[in-house]
């Protein structure tokens, strides 16, 4: 601690250099926290998925919807306990403007009996099930939107067959809250409402985005989805079912691949700024060489020195650290307003910097001061002070 | 007894495949309150010798006995703990640390003793004093004349109260009343703090502060 002050005066000495690699580190740790956050939105959606629902959708792609019929037939299917519908809506306030997103979804009344996690009064429940119009929206985005009991509100979808020239009207007849106890994750900013309204307003155009179908034995998954894949192989419309953790795998694996590239940049990223740093302290104490001498001179342990000289590195690192982590939390804040990863992040909840990710951001950064500052702090514990004074 | 005893010292350099003899074969033996100056010419082998007795340096044979150790026998650890105890090194250009001012420059050495901030500061102080600059303690170097640091570099070497002071041409940068000023602080300093002074010298002037004067030339002490 009675060092502090000599560490600190030396950081300011040269503040132009202190400053530029507090810069550079803090942008190293803004990424490394950013891309975090965003690795962390886009995984969280898989822990909440279930293990005894497949989820069918189109062999090509969720693009193309599935027959209404061929809901009977994965009824027929041994170990298959219930069959519901589940079509992503995507509508919006204007069409293809997400600005004040949330994930919207045509359901079925099975679906909501396969998905407990989503808890609803009795009464609502049937004052829903009551309501051609009628939805259910989360807690969260009833507080968010103020709609309450009875209101109503418009949604327009940008998906061409459910465009039908004017927008859907509904009516919020139940709020959700999450099940966070027993279902941990569970996502709490959706918004359901009656496939059948779908089907009308479409002039019955709308096929099944998704089938859901829940079965009595997780263990049978891969078979079950195999069995029932078997029943339209020879169909127009070919299917493919695959346990729901797999079919949000596949959903995110886009942006899991991006997540992937990112963390690669950001490694290299990493690696120039321990570079940078490195520098910036060999340079420091390069141009200190007699006044290493001097320490030691005075009889500083060799050890100490260079535990002065790893000290100002850290604290290199801590002070950007610290300031990554003032911008992270500013940019994670904003990530939603953002064009093209906004649409990503956006209907991922909790989005914030996460106190670990924090944590570990700051750890990153004090690392690589200290890494940064271990030659010329070893190199400065290993100089003899004749030669430091003779070659200064 | 001598507080520096040096017994046939011997100091070699090896560059590439040459030997060098800097120190051959050197006795010197310094009595606790003297005033050594240390004569030569470049090169002779002063600052060597010099660096020998404040043990921030070792001969390749003979012995270096200072203030009753044998600094032979002590690991680089303890010889740098007895550095911090036993002496105080003035050096030509000073080496104040330029970011510290006056005063934090002096209280360097007491950081390595177990003492309060208030109790550091005021040992400081109190050399600063004895140099002459208790008004420009919280002046940084550069706001400092060469004569002003050199006496701040002073106050450094004598607050932990050290029995011996090594200089290596203390006056070497001086303009002609700084270095009066200096040489008259070093013999206060002799005479009224009983410190023991080595110190290396090309002016005839200095030389003649000291009680006694050595010449060395080409690593043997001549007189
Ligand atoms: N680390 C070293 N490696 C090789 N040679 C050295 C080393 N240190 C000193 N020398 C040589 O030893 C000799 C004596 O050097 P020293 O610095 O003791 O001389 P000096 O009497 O103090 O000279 P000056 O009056 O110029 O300061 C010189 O020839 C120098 O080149
Ligand atoms: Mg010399």
């Amino acid at each position: 601690m009675r060092y502090l002050p000599y560490i600190l005066k030396h950081l300011r000495r040269n503040w132009m250099r202190t400053g530029s690699t507090i810069v550079a580190m803090s942008i190293c740790i803004f990424l490394f926290c950013t891309l975090q956050t965003l690795i962390r939105a886009v995984t969280f959606n898989l822990k909440s998925a279930n293990a005894n629902i497949l989820v069918m959708r189109h062999a090509v792609s969720l693009v193309f919807n599935l027959p209404i019929a061929y809901k009977e037939r994965i009824a027929s299917v041994p170990g298959v306990t219930r069959v519901g519908i589940a079509n992503w809506f995507g509508g919006s306030r204007r069409p293809g403007e997400f600005r004040d997103f949330f994930p919207n979804f045509a359901i079925d009344d099975a679906f909501l009996e396969m998905y407990p996690e989503y808890i609803i009064p009795p009464d609502q429940e049937q004052a829903y099930r009551q309501d051609r119009r009628g939805c259910i929206i989360a807690r969260k985005l009833s507080v968010e939107r103020g709609w309450n009991i009875g209101d109503t509100f418009q949604l327009e979808s940008f998906i061409p067959p459910y465009r039908v020239g004017r927008p859907f009207e509904f009516v919020v007849r139940a709020i959700y809250d999450a099940d966070e106890k027993r279902h941990p994750g569970t996502v709490d900013n959706l918004m359901f409402f009656h496939y059948e309204y779908l089907y009308e307003m479409t002039n019955q155009r709308a096929g099944i985005g998704t089938y859901r179908i829940q079965i009595a034995d997780p263990a049978q998954a891969g078979a079950i989805s195999k069995a029932v894949d078997a029943l339209f192989e020879n169909s127009d419309a070919q299917t493919h079912t695959e346990t729901e953790a797999a079919f949000r795998a596949g959903f995110v694996s886009l942006a899991g691949n991006l997540a992937y590239l990112l963390n690669a940049i950001g490694l290299a990223v990493t690696f120039t700024i321990l570079l940078v740093t490195a520098n910036t302290m060999s340079m420091a104490v390069r141009e200190r060489r007699t006044e290493i001498a001097v320490l030691k001179t005075l009889g500083f342990p060799s050890g100490l020195v260079m535990g002065l000289i790893l000290t100002e590195s850290a604290a290199l690192g801590a002070l950007g650290g610290a300031l990554a982590l003032g911008l992270s939390s500013l940019a994670i804040g904003n990530l939603t307003k953002l064009p093209f990863i906004g649409d990503a992040v956006r209907g991922f909840p909790d989005l914030g910097l996460h106190p670990l990710v924090a944590l570990l951001g700051f750890g990153l950064a004090v690392a690589l001061g200290v890494l940064a500052g271990l030659i010329p702090a070893f190199l400065a514990f290993r100089a003899r002070i004749t030669d430091l004074l003779r070659s200064a | 007894m001598a507080i520096v005893d040096i017994e046939g010292v011997r100091k070699v350099y090896h560059r590439d495949s040459q030997e060098i003899t800097v120190l051959d074969g050197i006795n010197l033996r310094v009595p606790e309150g003297e005033f050594v100056a240390l004569m030569g010419p470049s090169g002779s082998g002063k600052t060597t010798l010099l660096n020998l007795i404040a043990g921030i340096d070792r001969p390749t044979s003979g012995r270096v006995m200072v203030a009753g150790t044998d600094l032979s026998l002590l690991s680089e650890g303890a010889l740098a703990s007895w550095r911090s105890h036993n002496v105080g090194f003035i050096f030509q250009f000073y080496n104040l640390i330029p970011v510290l001012t006056a005063v934090e420059n002096v209280e360097l050495p007491l950081l390595l003793v177990r003492m309060s901030k208030a109790q550091r500061r005021e040992r400081a102080l109190t050399a600063l004093r004895v140099v002459g600059l208790a008004d420009r303690a919280l002046h940084y170097p550069r706001q400092l004349s060469g004569g002003q640091e050199q006496r701040v570099a002073i106050a450094r070497a004598i607050v932990t109260d050290p029995k011996v002071l090594v200089a290596d041409e203390p006056t070497g940068d001086l303009d002609a009343r700084s270095a009066q000023e200096i040489l008259e602080l070093m013999e206060t300093l002799n005479k009224q703090f009983r410190k023991t002074i080595v110190m290396v010298t090309h002016d005839p002037r200095a030389a003649e502060r000291a009680h006694v004067q050595r010449h060395l030339d080409k690593g043997v002490l001549t007189a």
